[in-house]
């Protein structure tokens, strides 16, 4: 070690080593070549309805034009107190890169237990969708790159869908669609859920032109407007397909239901 | 000549200019695994009724030349589960390591053999790998591997997952990582679409079914090697063979490939 | 008790004038009120056995484990204080784990008793330390393959440099027993705690330096000395607990294990048959000599 320790006292007059060592490194910093995140493909969809709440994602895990997996669930029961979640009451969707997600997933549902082992009752939506959100902020400069969905129902039993964006930014909505497809599912959901450009007809020319009245979905329609939605996605987008799973949330519980989508 | 014995054996200032010590400072970002240097190729794995099959090529290569040509890359855990990886081989191997005391601290709790396996199935086994593989994505020092897990879950039915370098992870009733993914998948596919269709496959046809991915393998992935490593996971434990040949091989097919695509003459 | 009073027995660090350490000496007492352990080194492989006293009927019947695993090839069973056992333990575990990191290879039983008779030493040289209450038994068995080494991916070379030496002969069963003050020898067959005397008096009388025993035997045999040393005068109720390790081709293939159940319970119920047999023989000796003497007041 006295070789190099740039002090002449330790081992006389140094002969080929340069006195000053120079700090940065020459050729500057070094670029990192690891790229942290991938994206997984798939797409969620969660509706409110008056009294329920269905949330929706098909299971199909890519990366580029490889399926990696047919089934791989993107819903999930939080926050139940079992293993199994059959008493849970909360439901979170993710779509974009699978191990932010899960590891997302499984940090809401560890919380959501410890708040309802200390407190004897499960998280309201409203306390959950918060968290979700600080816990997405909290990582803000190293994100889940994670499209969020939280449902579940409110204080007053109406249906609640909670959408978030990587790092937090979270509103209740009526509905809303994640992931891939999201931008093939959102306006058919504008149109099919909140009525959007659907008019009365012979109501009047231009602006007179009135709007079709809004009014809650039943659970069955809803279902049926899921699934014509997920098949639409399949037919257009290749990251999308292979089975469709349902979370039906209702006063008596959730209720799962999985579908087939077309495999190709 | 200069008789200070510092002096002796280096090159010299007037020649070679003065020495650069910065080479000795360790500055910038901390440098971890950026790329693999010496990889294996794919690995390739079927479930089916009593349990797993899982095979992957004894080759280890830097970049294009097949460096090292007696490379296990199938690690047995606690007879219980095999562990399959592909990627970088100096990150396999400190797995494998870190692997071998996981298996110590078992031993230490659980001193009857056959309860150790009780505790440490497969699927644990992986959800314990799938957290080490994440951590180390975020902490932008990845383990360069994409690592298939094979053997039993808690309900002793067959278990099969996959995770990478990014903590990705997945299941699937058959896996292949690397260029197997492309290859290998869709000939298991004809035989396992559904984890029903892997439920009624004998042990027998798995293997064969192995076996025969692991030759087209051999045909079209030139980072690959006749020479294999092969294991059965059941209830029984592991069968591990890491020394096996490729049989019944026909290049009769090369003749008849002429450029690319559908190009004939 | 000569030391007492004296004074040189109430610090590890001072000698007294006839060159003992008697804190030393006060370990090894402590160790012979502990519970019988053995160890037997046969030709294929290392037994360790311990009767365990149950000193309450509260205690769960075989939980709290008295023999350690310390490698995946190496076992340990000790005599004498548990609590200074259970750190003795601690520390074998550690310079296992640390060997590994350093060499990438399993540590050789030779190297692990040097390490911790070393260890064991250190705590008589100092007055603010007390010895470790307790002799231990080490048992190994070191692998007959070619220096495995942790994550090693091939075979290496068949022949020429690095190649294979096909006749040479690797590894295999040891066996150290480790006292307070740091000494230990290697053994073929070690007994310590309260029932060493008749122990060593049934290890001496097996063949273990010659032809040796294979593992079934010496696992029967070593149930059976546990059982003889038992002293049921002073101790009511036991527990026999016992571990084996053999080589790769063995059934433990080169792991410290439990020894199974059925194998266990089999030896011993010989064990029982075995001092039966010997009380029953004493007893129609009693009567036999009862008879003379009968006969000789005829």
């Amino acid at each position: 070690m006295a070789m190099f320790s740039q002090n002449p006292l330790m081992n006389g007059p140094n002969y080929s080593f340069s006195d000053s060592p120079r700090v940065a490194a020459p050729e500057g910093t070094r670029q990192h070549r690891f790229d942290p995140y991938t994206d997984n493909g798939g797409s969620t969809l969660a509706i409110a309805g008056a009294d329920f709440t269905i949330m929706a994602g098909d299971t199909r895990l890519t990366s580029g034009y490889s399926i990696n997996s047919r089934f791989h669930p993107k819903v999930f029961k939080i926050g139940g107190t079992t293993a199994d979640q059959k008493d849970a009451t909360l439901v979170l969707s993710v779509v974009g890169f699978a191990a932010d997600g899960e590891a997302l997933k499984e940090r809401l549902d560890s919380i959501c237990k410890m708040y309802r082992y200390r407190h004897g009752k499960p998280m309201s939506v409203k306390a959950c969708a918060q968290r979700l959100s600080t816990i997405l902020y909290q990582k803000r400069f190293f994100p889940y790159y994670a499209y969020a969905i939280l449902g579940g129902l409110d204080e007053e039993g109406k249906g609640a869908v909670y959408s978030y964006d990587p790092v937090g930014s979270y509103e209740r909505e009526q509905c809303r669609a994640g992931g891939a497809a999201a931008s093939l599912i959102m306006p058919f959901l504008d149109n099919q859920v909140n009525f959007k450009n659907q008019h009365i007809p012979g109501s009047g020319e231009g602006h007179a032109l009135q709007e079709r009245e809004r009014r809650p979905l039943t659970r069955q329609e809803v279902e049926i407007l899921v699934k014509d939605a997920f098949d639409g996605a399949v037919e257009r987008h290749i990251e999308v397909g292979d089975g469709l799973q349902m979370m039906v949330i209702t006063a008596a519980g959730i209720e799962e239901i999985v579908l087939p989508l077309k495999k190709d | 000549m200069d008789h200070r014995p510092q002096a002796w054996g280096r090159p010299r200032d007037d020649v070679y200019g003065a020495y650069d010590p910065s080479y000795f400072h360790n500055s910038g970002p901390k440098t971890a695994t950026q790329s693999p240097i010496v990889t294996g190729t794919s690995v390739i794995a079927i479930k089916f009724k009593d349990g797993v099959v899982i095979a992957a090529d004894n080759l280890a290569s830097y970049g294009s030349l097949a460096r090292f040509t007696d490379v296990k890359r199938l690690r047995p855990f606690l007879n219980a589960s095999v562990v399959g990886f592909g990627g970088d081989v100096s990150d396999m191997q400190y797995l494998d390591r870190h692997l071998k005391e996981l298996a110590i601290d078992v031993a230490y709790i659980t001193p009857e053999a056959s309860e150790q396996t009780k505790d440490f199935t497969a699927a644990n086994l992986f959800t314990y790998l799938q957290k080490v593989m994440y951590h180390r994505r975020n902490h932008f020092d990845p383990l360069w591997n994409q690592i298939l897990v094979a053997g039993l879950d808690n309900d002793d039915a067959p278990f099969l997952a996959s995770v990478d370098l990014r903590g990705t992870s997945f299941t699937s009733p058959s896996l292949a990582t690397g260029f197997g993914a492309a290859l290998a998948q869709p000939i298991m596919r004809k035989y396992a679409a559904t984890e029903e269709d892997a439920a009624k496959l004998t042990r027998e046809q798995a293997v064969d079914v192995v076996k025969e991915c692991m030759k087209v393998l051999f045909y079209r992935d030139a980072r690959s090697l006749d020479r294999y490593s092969i294991a059965v996971v059941t209830k029984e434990g592991v069968e591990l063979k890491e020394d096996e040949q490729l049989e019944r091989q026909s290049w009769a097919f090369a003749e008849r490939i002429k450029g690319y695509g559908t190009q004939t003459v | 008790m000569t030391s007492i009073g004296t004074g040189y027995d109430l610090s590890n660090s001072i000698f007294s004038p006839d060159g003992r350490n008697f804190q030393v000496e006060y370990a090894v007492k402590a160790v012979e009120n502990g519970g019988t352990s053995i160890g037997i080194r046969c030709k294929d492989g290392i037994v360790l056995a311990v009767e365990k006293i149950v000193t309450s009927k509260l205690l769960k019947p075989n939980a709290n484990k008295r023999i350690a695993t310390v490698d995946r090839h190496l076992g340990v069973v000790y005599s004498g204080m548990v609590p200074d056992g259970r750190h003795f333990v601690d520390r074998a575990r550690d310079e296992a784990r640390s060997w590994r990191d350093t060499f990438k290879t399993p540590i050789p039983t030779s190297d692990l008793a040097s390490r911790l008779g070393g260890y064991l030493q250190a705590y008589t040289l100092y007055s603010s330390v007390r010895p470790f209450g307790i002799t231990a038994i080490v048992g190994g068995f070191d692998s007959e393959l070619e220096a495995p080494v942790d994550g090693e991916v091939g075979n290496g070379p068949s022949c020429g440099a690095g190649g294979k030496n096909k006749d040479k002969k690797h590894g295999g069963p040891f066996l150290y027993m480790i006292e307070p003050s740091g000494l230990y020898w290697g053994y073929y067959g070690a007994a310590t705690g309260k029932g060493r005397q008749a122990a060593k008096a049934e290890l001496e009388k097996l063949d273990l330096s010659g032809e040796g025993l294979t593992l079934e035997e010496a696992v029967k045999e070593a149930a059976r000395i546990i059982y003889v040393a038992h002293d049921d005068s002073k101790d009511k109720d036991f527990e026999l607990e016992m571990t084996w390790i053999s080589g790769i081709d063995g059934p433990t293939k080169g792991f410290h294990q439990e020894v199974p159940k059925a194998l266990k319970e089999e030896a011993e119920r010989l064990a029982k048959k075995a001092i039966d047999d010997d009380d029953d023989e004493d007893e129609d000796e009693e009567k036999k000599e009862g008879g003379d003497g009968d006969k000789m007041e005829e």
